[in-house]
């Protein structure tokens, strides 16, 4: 097991023309289920692949405990690097990657096997591992005869026998089924808390960051735009981006004149509770952005700090209903836990004042604390 | 099944039945126009191998009193015997020179392919489009330097020579040809190999070959049938102690007795492996060429 840190870390694919990932610094904790998130293209794999030792980045170091694995300096020449095959890292990857040549068994012992581990001590490992997965009937059968969910099962099967210090999973579930997913979610959670090895995930989806990690580092464009904990980040989203890719229905986002004691949106007004007069004191007069999650409203029947809408329309969640609500131009989404939809086609919703989210209209960055 | 279902099912295998058109009968002459063309066309191929095959049965004396497509009125194996003594030193010396030939060729071919196919260096593209320029390559223009360089290792009329030619002349077609199906290997193979502990060298005998093995065996088959029946580097570089089965069968042939039964017998003799080669392979070689044409998943 070992803490993963990253200093300064640049890769370019042109030679430096551009940058996928620019500057990175990152550290991660041993034994910390880490997960790297973001939309397509924002350099998460890659961080992965230089992590893995697939990739050598421009510039920047990577270390393993004390132990460094890459250390880089301009030009892309490594003043330091571990090959992949000496990092002792597991990988699982999207595709899976098995082996069709050999069974199940003879995939899962192929990297213990090559680091001539004893035969009794692979066998003892690789059916371990068989029965924690519930894969021991699969063990004679080729890649090629088993379902999509097996063959993933195989290949974290095949990550884990190995017991290394590093394990790195690249959108694993990504080709899997939603139920299945859901599974193996919580199965992969499961043994990583019992192993305790470090663990890097690579996702774009914000429900397995949210519902697996310790860490999640947010990225864009070969930045990281906020890490921390799934509820820091949820709570206290750094910036508009974060706000809008954690959270499903996506954060609803207005654009509010800061006046006297109130925040005008034009189509409704809130009065500023105290905790944020500070904070927006230097935006008197200006425009901001207001982001409330769908979660944060209450019905109302009258009253102040209200926001009138028609209702769109309703999408039942079966514990819950999501209410589409036009406010002037805008459609506003707003999830009610109710046990009946309502059936008024005006609404008044109510934001919860504690739970605002106010950033900067220009910056996009985070007001409130 | 529920009666519903049975019933849903005869109403479909009626409506089929209706929607079947019969053949109209300008359709049937056409069909009988394609078949007359394919047949002229298999008697145009046909023909020469059998009147071959009836020639090589038949005794000297009845090959001059006959045609060549007439069955033979006495059976024998006269000529196939005469053949032998001829061709049998040859034979041996072709498949030699045919099996470490073709294995060498495909052996450098192949690990040149998975260089060039999985890994990333400078001038890779290079390297390749001088590979490619090499499969174009007329023999003939290099004769004269590739005597004198044979002549200078001392490998002149000797069958370690050929070998080394045609190991060396192959290599490019097999690169190119293995190229491709390397590039259908997924990268990722090739990354989780890594990651699993795996160099350069234990990647491609563990992960590349086994996963190949049609891929190998069509290029390997391919390399055979060429250097097999190949006569240019065979006549120049092959002298007297190293002559390969093509060249003594010209021989055969430019005997001043024209004994055709004896000739006949010696080309289908020599004929013969790469035909069985064909006919049981022929299922791997098939599908060999459709996974280098198509893009696996």
């Amino acid at each position: 097991m070992a803490a993963i840190t990253i200093r300064d870390m640049c890769v370019s694919y042109n030679k430096g023309k551009s940058y996928v990932l620019d500057n990175l610094n990152l550290d991660i904790r041993d034994g910390e289920f880490c997960v790297f998130l973001g939309p397509s293209g924002c350099g998460k794999s890659t961080a992965m692949h230089c992590i893995a030792g697939l990739l050598h980045p421009v510039s920047g170091e990577i270390r393993f405990g004390e132990e460094v694995m890459t250390a880089a300096k301009g030009k892309g020449k490594d003043k330091t690097f571990v090959p992949p095959q000496e990092r002792n890292i597991a990988m699982v990857f999207q595709e899976y990657a098995l082996y069709p040549n050999m069974t199940v068994r003879e995939n899962m012992s192929f990297a213990l096997k090559t680091k001539k581990v004893a035969k009794e001590e692979i066998e003892k490992r690789v059916n371990y591992m068989a029965q924690m997965l519930s894969i021991e009937q699969l063990m004679d059968r080729r890649p090629a005869e088993l379902s999509g969910g097996q063959r993933q099962r195989v290949a974290l099967g095949r990550a884990l026998v190995r017991d290394p210090q590093v394990f790195l999973l690249d959108e694993p579930l990504g080709n899997l089924d939603a139920k299945l997913r859901d599974q193996v979610r919580y199965e992969l959670k499961k043994i990583q808390e019992q192993l305790g090895i470090t663990t890097i995930y690579v996702t774009h989806d914000q429900t397995e960051a949210m519902t697996m990690a310790d860490h999640i580092v947010l990225m864009k464009d070969g930045h990281i735009m906020q890490e921390g904990t799934p509820e820091e980040m949820y709570d206290h989203p750094a910036n508009e981006f974060v706000a809008g890719f954690l959270g499903t229905p996506q954060i609803n986002i207005f654009s509010c004149e800061v006046k006297k004691n109130t925040l005008d949106a034009g189509t409704f007004q809130l009065g500023i509770p105290e905790q944020y007069q500070a904070a927006l004191t230097p935006y008197a007069g200006k425009m901001i952005h207001l982001g409330i999650r769908p979660s944060d409203f209450e019905l109302a029947k009258e009253g102040f700090n209200a926001i009138k809408g028609q209702v769109e329309s309703i999408e039942p969640l079966g514990d819950a209903y999501l209410i589409y609500v036009r406010v002037g131009e805008k459609i506003v989404v707003f999830k009610y836990a109710g046990e009946h939809a309502p059936k008024e086609k005006e609404l008044l919703l109510v934001p919860n004042m504690e739970k605002l989210h106010l950033f900067d209209a220009e910056t996009e960055k985070r007001i409130n604390r | 099944m529920s009666n519903e279902m049975k019933i849903e099912r005869s109403r479909a295998n009626q409506q089929a039945q209706t929607l079947r058109v019969k053949p109209r009968w300008h359709m049937t002459a056409l069909h009988i126009v394609y078949y007359l063309i394919m047949a002229s066309f298999l008697i145009f191929y046909m023909l020469p191998f059998w009147g071959t095959v009836m020639t090589s049965f038949k005794t000297n004396s009845e090959v001059m009193m006959s045609t060549p497509i007439t069955p033979p009125t006495e059976w024998t194996l006269e000529g196939y015997a005469s053949a032998m003594e001829e061709l049998g030193v040859p034979l041996l010396t072709s498949l030699f020179v045919t099996l470490f030939g073709a294995a060498g060729s495909v052996f450098l071919g192949s690990v040149c392919a998975y260089a060039l196919s999985k890994w990333k260096f400078k001038c890779n593209n290079v390297f390749f489009i001088a590979l490619v320029a090499a499969t174009y390559l007329p023999f003939q223009a290099i004769l004269i330097p590739l005597l004198q360089t044979i002549s200078a290792l001392d490998l002149y009329d000797n069958i370690w020579g050929l070998v080394l030619v045609h190991t060396v002349f192959g290599m490019p077609m097999c690169t190119v040809m293995m190229r491709g199906y390397y590039a259908d290997v997924p990268d990722a193979l090739i990354r989780q190999a890594m990651i699993d502990g795996n160099g350069m060298w234990a990647i491609y005998r563990k992960i590349v070959l086994p996963n190949t093995r049609i891929a190998t065996i069509t290029v390997f088959v391919f390399q055979c049938t060429s250097i097999w029946n190949e006569m240019l580097f065979a006549l120049v570089l092959g002298g007297y102690d190293s002559k390969p089965a093509t060249i003594a069968l010209n021989e055969l042939a430019g005997t001043m007795a024209a004994e055709f039964n004896v000739q006949m017998a010696g080309s289908l003799i020599l004929a013969l492996p790469v035909l069985v080669l064909y006919i049981f392979m022929g299922k791997y070689l098939i599908s060999g060429q459709m996974s280098g044409a198509v893009t696996a998943s």
